[in-house]
């Protein structure tokens, strides 16, 4: 009697073969390899008008329609990564119950049919008793790391053994890690997003402004289900993201590399920024330093270095620290002001004067000289500051302190003044990302690292030693196989055969 | 700096043991061979010596960094890594037979970066690059390319020793009228403008690709074919280093690159591309007599080394192997590049020209290894397909750098 199989068994059926098949695996990589290539060679997201600077209007069009300026994203090319998954998914699941079989099944004493299929065997007759030969067996064969089964006929004394069963793993683990990856990297496209955010020192914000919106809030409003978090705002013409927290820019800063001689190189070493996050009430929650490699997270979303400008037109604030001369340690007072004001410092009796800023300035360390630089981009490589100082009303002298001096600034009295920055005229640029699939996605990393070396430097070697005593005879029958590295086996084999008949 | 003189020393050291690996092939002397590893060896631990130092002189030049982040410093650890590698597969399959082909790639790549003038200056690091995972990612990732650098070499031993005869010379004939064919349409559709060039470099790619799917679908069956394949691979790496050599030559000692001007502005423009169309001619030239010489004595080196090299078998499991631990390795390599990504700019993958590449070479050897364990190729097919492997390589390590942009441009020669 047989079933007769519905339409849906077969079709279910083929699609299921279709999808075990490596050579559907090695097809999809060719593709994926090919077509890859493509958004290598068109740059990627770049603006309509680069492109028409490049290609004709007709070839843009073309290339429009394919996506082949934001090739990955495209419906075509994620759906290759879904079948390639797919196809990784069944293959493994369709090979699994196999590999699970040999991984379970007991070892059996080989008989001659069996001997007939091993790769590796030899015969050797041994000299002395069978106890004898089991002895000496056991020492050669467990002396290689194997655990011995034993198993007792008639004249007949079988020693089963094998290794390295955890390697049958190694593809498993490597396809599952594959599969993490891109089961984290889904988690993210619908439940993160990308943003960025340009913070001008002192001021706070409580949204970033969306490069791509989570699909899963634009899922939900497309069915009417939930209304997406996601302000438009007719003012700004990108999508906004809450926070639900405030994050303020303290301060921001650029390093830059000084030479040997002390002279700024104008190479910057770090871009730096302090963060502060406060709860919705203005109740300050903590701050943090970030640079690039070192960002702040909160609530799942975190804010990287990315890049700076600076504010057009705006006026900054001159920083500037007091402290005694004999006294080192001393933090001395802090002064802000604009340039241009006076302020009257009462630990020194004295009325500093900041006349002018400039953003490139470097002392010659023979003359003492100050020299003004123009600067690309109007940056900060070395700011400097003029000061006037004066006794009541009357100016008792005059002098130039730097961030980075390669000479000595002129300070004639009992303290010194120095540069501590000149705050409110540049904006820090925030990359802000929120991505919950990617611990999946690491986890998938650690198991991909794992699973190739499992799979290729692990080998599930089996080994038999079959004593019989043949009329007074001893004769000794060693057998192996391995699933894999057969000529590292058979050496170690050769050598082993070569010790039991010695 | 102590550095670059024991860099000097080692340089020396592998040109002698180049002359010595080659000499013991020619006479057949054991003390030969001997003495060549013992020179191998004395060259990679002064080698080491220097990398160490150099790393010491940046701390006390105050920019405390890993040797490992430019052009110069990365070529420098390939030919170590490279070395390495070598050293260990021979002392494993007690085989001297590969050091006539390892070491003067080593030696040429470190004379080549000491003649060409690629920038030794210890340059202090952007931003970005200030990571730990800056040591990790360039460390296992060249690693990796040394020992795809291996197979490689390995696979080309392994279809020379495949070939029984070459083939007709008219196949000689038709490849030459090949190139020149195709070397002609390229420079008549580069004159029409950028996007015609675009459009021949793809179709270049779709008829090579055709090419490769053809030999590894028949199963390289067609063995003059195979050894057409052969001698342009061969013909590829002499001539893409030599010209890149003569372009670095050129650029640096006479034409004097201002500061900051990038390299790959310049490519080839010495030889395939100079304004002077007989030097042009000439490097065409070249190139023809390099491939007819390969093609023409890929029998006799043949003949010459058959007694020196394992049996064929041996060869194919050597490259398996290699591609065994590079592709691991690569595998590392990327996600120490994603993880660091994600570290800096909260994006592990980015599909940046340069980890695309990296990603289409770990699907190619992805796919060698699938071919092998699933479907049990082995041969001739694998060798072919390793080789396309390391020419993805060689593409993802200088090709991006010069030819594409994006975030690895950093890696660059200015």
């Amino acid at each position: 009697m047989e079933n007769k199989k519905g339409i849906v068994e077969i079709v279910a059926e083929k699609v299921w073969k279709f999808f075990s098949s490596v050579k559907l695996a090695v097809v999809l990589l060719i593709i994926l390899a090919i077509v890859s290539v493509i958004g290598t060679v068109i740059q990627q997201n770049e603006a309509p008008e680069r492109y028409l600077q490049e290609y004709s209007r007709a070839t843009v069009d073309l290339f429009e329609m394919l996506g082949f300026f934001d090739m990955y994203h495209t419906w075509w090319f994620v759906l290759l990564l879904f079948l390639l998954t797919a196809n990784l998914t069944i293959c493994t699941l369709d090979r699994f119950p196999h590999t699970w079989k040999i991984i379970t099944a007991p070892l059996k004493p080989i008989d001659d049919d069996v001997l007939k299929a091993l790769p590796f065997k030899k015969e050797i007759s041994f000299k002395g008793g069978m106890d004898n030969a089991r002895e000496h067996a056991m020492k050669v064969v467990g002396a290689r790391g194997y655990r011995i089964v034993e198993s007792r006929g008639t004249d007949v004394l079988h020693l089963m053994t094998q290794k390295g069963l955890y390697s049958r793993f190694g593809v498993y683990i490597t396809h599952v890690s594959i599969l993490l990856i891109f089961i984290g990297a889904l988690i993210g496209a619908f439940f993160g997003f990308k943003a960025f955010l340009n913070l001008p020192e002192g001021e706070a914000a409580k949204v970033v402004y969306l490069r791509n919106e989570p699909m899963w809030d634009k899922l939900m409003a497309a069915f009417g289900i939930a209304e997406s978090p996601v302000i438009l705002s007719p003012e700004v013409s990108v999508p906004a993201m809450p926070l639900g927290y405030f994050v303020r820019c303290d301060s921001f800063d650029v390093d830059y590399y000084v030479s040997p001689s002390g002279m700024p190189t104008g190479m910057p070493s770090e871009y730096h920024s302090t963060l502060s996050v406060f709860d919705l009430n203005g109740q300050k929650i903590f701050d943090k330093r970030i640079r690039v490699n070192d960002p702040l997270t909160y609530h799942g979303i975190t804010f990287y270095q990315s890049s700076y400008g600076t504010i057009p037109n705006a006026r900054g604030k001159i920083i500037l620290n007091i402290r005694p001369k004999n006294d080192p340690q001393a933090r001395g007072e802090t002064i802000t002001l604009d340039p241009g004001q006076s302020i009257y410092v009462p630990s020194i009796d004295r009325t500093i004067k900041a006349l002018n800023f400039a953003p490139y300035a470097v002392r010659n360390p023979a003359t003492g000289e100050v020299m003004l630089y123009q600067s690309e981009r109007d940056e900060y490589i070395n700011p400097g500051v003029q000061i006037e100082v004066y006794k009541g009303n009357s100016p008792i002298y005059k002098t130039i302190v730097l961030k980075t001096d390669s000479g000595r600034p002129d300070m004639p009295e009992n303290y010194i003044i120095s540069y501590r920055g000149y705050w409110g005229t540049r904006y820090t640029g925030l990359q802000v990302t929120k991505d919950p699939g990617v611990w999946i996605v690491y986890t998938g990393f650690i198991m991909l690292c794992i699973g190739p070396l499992v799979a290729f430097f692990g080998s599930h070697k089996k080994l038999w030693v079959r004593i019989q005593d043949r009329k007074g005879q001893i004769v000794v029958t060693v057998a192996g196989s391995t699933n894999k590295n057969r000529l590292g086996f058979e050496r170690d084999f050769n050598k082993m055969v070569e010790d039991i008949s010695a | 700096m102590e550095s670059s003189l024991l860099f000097n020393i080692a340089t020396l050291s592998y040109l002698l043991a180049m002359v010595l690996y080659i000499s013991y092939l020619a006479f057949k002397k054991n003390g030969i061979g001997k003495a060549a590893s013992g020179v191998t060896y004395f060259g990679l631990v002064v080698q080491t010596v220097a990398l160490l130092l150099r790393w010491r002189e940046s701390y006390q030049m105050d920019i405390g960094r890993v040797p490992l982040s430019n052009l110069y410093e990365s070529l420098v650890f390939f030919t170590w890594s490279m070395v390495l590698i070598y050293v260990i597969v021979e002392y494993k399959y007690k085989t001297r037979a590969f050091g006539a082909f390892v070491m003067p790639v080593a030696f040429l790549a470190l004379a080549f970066i000491n003649v060409s003038g690629v920038s030794a200056e210890i340059t202090p690091l952007v931003p970005a690059l200030k990571s730990n995972w800056l040591f990790y990612h360039v460390m296992i990732s060249f690693l990796g390319y040394a020992a795809f650098g291996v197979a490689f070499a390995i696979s080309m031993i392994y279809l020379l020793m495949d070939t029984e005869e070459r083939g007709p010379t008219v196949n000689l004939a038709y490849a030459l009228g090949a190139i020149v064919v195709l070397a002609s349409l390229g420079y008549y559709m580069a004159s029409l403008g950028e996007r015609m060039k675009t459009a021949f470099w793809m179709g270049i790619g779709v008829l090579v690709l055709i090419w490769f799917i053809y030999l590894v679908t028949t199963g390289a069956k067609n063995r003059p074919q195979v050894f057409l394949f052969w001698s342009l691979c061969v013909t590829l790496a002499i001539g893409l280093l030599t010209a890149m050599g003569i372009d670095f030559f050129y650029l640096i000692t006479l034409k004097h690159l201002a500061a900051g001007e990038s390299f790959k502005k310049h490519m080839f423009e010495s030889t395939f591309l100079s304004s002077s169309v007989s030097i042009a001619l000439v490097s065409w030239a070249a190139v023809i007599g390099l491939f007819g010489l390969v093609w023409s004595q890929g029998m006799r080196l043949k003949n010459l080394l058959k007694q020196y090299m394992p049996v064929q078998d041996q060869l194919d499991d050597v490259t398996y192997r290699m591609i065994a631990i590079g592709w691991p390795l690569l595998t590392g390599g990327i996600i120490t590049g994603a993880v660091w990504a994600n570290s800096a700019w909260g994006t592990y993958w980015g599909w940046d020209p340069k980890e695309t590449w990296s990603l289409i070479t770990w699907f190619i050897y992805a796919i060698y290894l699938h071919a092998r364990y699933v479907r049990g190729w082995k041969g001739t097919q694998m060798a072919v397909i390793s080789a396309v492997g390391f020419l993805a390589v060689i593409f993802t390590y200088l090709g991006v750098n010069l030819v594409l942009s994006g975030l690895h441009s950093y890696g660059g020669m200015n």
